[in-house]
């Protein structure tokens, strides 16, 4: 059971005796000691690889900083000035958005589908749980190595289109699908996620609620709809935000499916452009500016769907 | 107070540990190597259908023997871009001690580079290729002739094509032949390794720009050329109308560089653009008889070869023990046996002085081998664009756009005009 803060109130205030006030003060060094020991060695490490690298990427920005040429200069916000007039950034954030709307809400529906398909007792459904999460743990490497010997020219999904009478698509080397490609194949490695997070939830909605729903006469969809989904908030809430942040950072199957292309920029994330403008053109200054581009973005998209999603749940 | 003193205690240990941790082991890791004897050394190498796992540990294996006390603890790229992996391991302080085939432009320049001695290099047939200011930071140990037109002998007679094509239009005539019966000319991928897509470009560079200005990109790097003049864009057009005619299957694009050697040796096309080391697999292929080889035609039918010199090892300017690592690179290079593997996995040419290659050659390799050796004879070379690694090399990152570019011209998203003008953009960017 939550408790509610605002009940709590304060002990009335007694007037302060010196004994009371060092014991006070030994509370309180105690505490800050214990937290010291408890909470100093995650604050290390967050500090470290979290905190500092971050600052370093926002210092970098504002620096022509390449290591392979060591005359580094601070630059101010010109950085920042060429990113938006830099077609090649501005096609990668497309591409994200793109990949992000597509990842945010396939994977949501179809495992919401599967999840309630699933949601009965039995080996039957154990089984297929276990199978539809196979893929979530799964390298992403592997799973982007699998599915580009599937969709390539003559891989076994074109065979079977040849089979009905279809003549090979061009899953990855058409332009105009690649993108799609790989958005479904990162959908359907994240489906599993979705269904686990939505069974979770639907498991834990009492079944109290549906005979009562049902003596009130609601038909099933009726009853999904005043019951079910909002009693899903959380669950759809840990969905979204996850598939969110996955899709923003988007780089591995990438690199492995695509290697960014066919042609320049057609499924080139920001992630990906991030990496090669700094690891293989040099320019980590101008990577670094993207980067917290890309940082705020995420941050921000990730606060606002967060805060509205977290608002229906406090709604119920 | 005991209470707080002890959780103090605990706090000063718990923020000690790791400090003390580090360097103990730091201590340890260097006194146990140095306390045996042993120097090891870190050797980033590089897995292809013809360089395999096998190939390397018995290639390290050999000088090690020679070598006893260096230790070689071996490194593989994720992908055929093993440049972008070395600069990858340098951006977290872990650039290998010894490095093969990683260009070295960008590297040299920063100081993380060994530059070889002139008496390092007296084995070497060509030892000033791929000078950055003056100096060599890579063994030019090997040549390579980028790229080969390689066909399926059968696939041509079926065609009604009696030889392999002398100039450019007998080419152009080759493939209407072969479009006509219904086969793909040429087998063109590109997927995530993407180089296999530049092999047309830098046939049509060769003969079209380089072949008249030899040296074009080092007036590139000078400003005084661009990619947006006609020569260039004329060689993008030669590409572009390959793919416009049908002549170039636009879908093999999204092959990577095994599937796309596969599909050659599958039948899936007839002509294969490729480098020298592809000979390697076809005399490995149950077919090698059917492959035959011709270079990239000129316009009129004079003699013209692409060619590479370099790739092989460079060695770290800061390795912990840099004598054995220069020991170990020398020694992998020279090593006759090592030479003769470097033959047969990856049809090398050594750049060696007196080296003789294999008599047990196959005919893919010998047929190659014999058109290199006729152009260097005859003073047909030209440098291979797009595979450059010294002072007139692409700047870095241009390469993966040269790539993109062509894949673009391939896809017919850009004009071969826009595609130059996107690489001078890329070009002025990564300047």
């Amino acid at each position: 059971m939550a408790i509610d803060v605002r009940t709590v109130r304060s002990q009335p205030v007694s007037r302060v005796r010196p004994a009371a006030g060092r014991s006070r003060s030994r509370r309180i060094r105690a505490a800050l000691a214990r937290f010291g020991v408890f909470g100093a060695p995650g604050l290390l490490v967050y500090g470290c690889f979290v905190l500092a690298p971050v600052g370093l990427s926002f210092w970098y920005s504002l620096t022509n900083y390449n290591p392979f040429n060591p005359q580094t200069r601070f630059v101010g916000l010109d950085n920042y000035r060429m990113l938006f007039g830099d077609d090649e950034f501005l096609t990668s954030l497309r591409v994200t958005s793109v990949l992000t709307v597509i990842l945010v809400i396939v994977p949501n529906l179809a495992g919401l589908g599967v999840a309630m398909l699933l949601n009965r007792k039995g080996w039957f459904y154990n089984t297929w749980r276990g199978v539809f999460f196979v893929p979530m743990v799964l390298s992403s490497v592997v799973v982007s190595i699998v599915w580009t010997r599937l969709l390539a020219d003559d891989g076994v999904v074109n065979q079977a289109l040849g089979w009905i009478g279809v003549s090979p698509v061009g899953w990855l080397s058409d332009p105009s699908l690649a993108l799609y490609s790989v958005a479904g194949i990162m959908a359907w490695q994240m489906l599993g996620f979705c269904v686990v997070v939505y069974l979770a939830g639907l498991q834990s909605v009492p079944a109290e609620l549906y005979e009562a729903a049902s003596i009130d006469g609601a038909a099933p969809f009726a009853r999904f709809r005043h019951v079910t989904w909002p009693l899903l908030a959380p669950a759809l809430t840990i969905n979204t935000v996850v598939l969110l942040i996955s899709a923003f950072k988007a780089y591995d199957h990438i690199q492995v499916i695509t290697n960014g292309g066919p042609g320049s920029g057609t499924t080139a994330t920001v992630a990906f452009l991030t990496l090669q403008t700094g690891f293989i053109a040099n320019h980590q200054g101008y990577a670094s500016a993207m980067a917290v581009v890309m940082l705020l973005i995420v941050a921000t998209a990730s606060a606002v769907v967060l805060r509205l999603l977290q608002r229906r749940e406090v709604d119920l | 107070m005991p209470r707080t003193r002890t959780t103090a205690a605990l706090l000063a240990l718990a923020m000690a540990a790791p400090l003390s941790a580090c360097s103990v082991g730091s201590d340890s890791s260097s006194s146990s190597g140095s306390s045996k004897g042993t120097q090891e050394i870190t050797f980033l190498t590089f897995e292809t259908p013809n360089l395999t796992p096998q190939y390397w540990d018995a290639a390290i294996k050999r000088v090690t023997a020679k070598y006893p006390y260096i230790k070689v603890k071996r490194l593989v790229s994720p992908t055929a871009d093993r440049t972008a992996y070395a600069k990858q391991l340098r951006a977290s302080g872990q650039l290998p001690d010894v490095m093969i085939a990683v260009a070295p432009t960008g590297f040299a320049e920063a100081g993380d580079l060994y530059a070889w001695q002139p008496s390092e290099l007296k084995d070497f047939l060509f030892p000033g290729a791929g000078a950055i200011n003056g100096k060599i930071y890579q063994l030019p140990t090997n040549s390579q002739s980028i790229p080969n037109v390689y066909y399926r002998k059968s696939i041509f007679t079926a065609a009604g094509i009696t030889a392999p094509p002398k100039t450019y239009a007998e080419l152009l005539a080759d493939c209407a032949k072969l479009k006509a019966k219904g086969t793909t000319p040429f087998v063109v991928g590109g997927g995530k390794d993407a180089f296999p897509t530049v092999l047309p470009l830098t046939g049509t560079v060769g003969t079209d720009v380089y072949r008249k200005t030899p040296d074009w990109m080092d007036r590139r790097r000078d400003g005084k050329v661009k990619f947006a003049e006609p020569d260039f864009v004329g060689a993008l057009k030669k590409v572009g109308d390959l793919a416009s005619k049908g002549y170039i299957d636009s879908k093999m694009v999204s092959l990577d560089y095994a599937a796309t050697e596969q599909a050659f040796l599958k039948g899936k096309g007839a002509m294969y653009p490729m480098g020298s080391w592809f000979a390697a697999s076809g005399d490995k292929s149950p077919i090698k008889n059917d492959i035959g080889v011709f270079p990239w035609p000129t316009d009129d039918g004079s003699e013209l070869m692409p060619v590479y010199t370099g790739g092989g090892i460079d060695v770290n300017a800061h390795a912990k023990n840099l004598d054995a690592a220069r020991k170990f690179a020398l020694a992998f290079q020279l090593d006759q046996t090592n030479l003769d593997a470097s033959v047969k996995s990856d049809a090398l040419f050594p750049a060696i002085k007196g080296y003789k290659q294999p008599s047990d050659m196959g005919p893919v390799f010998t047929e190659t081998y014999d058109l290199w050796k006729q152009a260097v004879k005859d003073q047909a070379i030209v440098k291979a664009f797009a595979w450059e690694t010294g002072d007139d090399a692409l700047l870095p990152g241009v390469d993966a756009k040269v790539f993109a570019a062509t894949q673009d011209v391939i896809l017919g998203r850009k004009s071969p005009e826009a595609a130059a003008v996107y690489l001078d953009d890329e070009w002025k960017k990564a300047s």
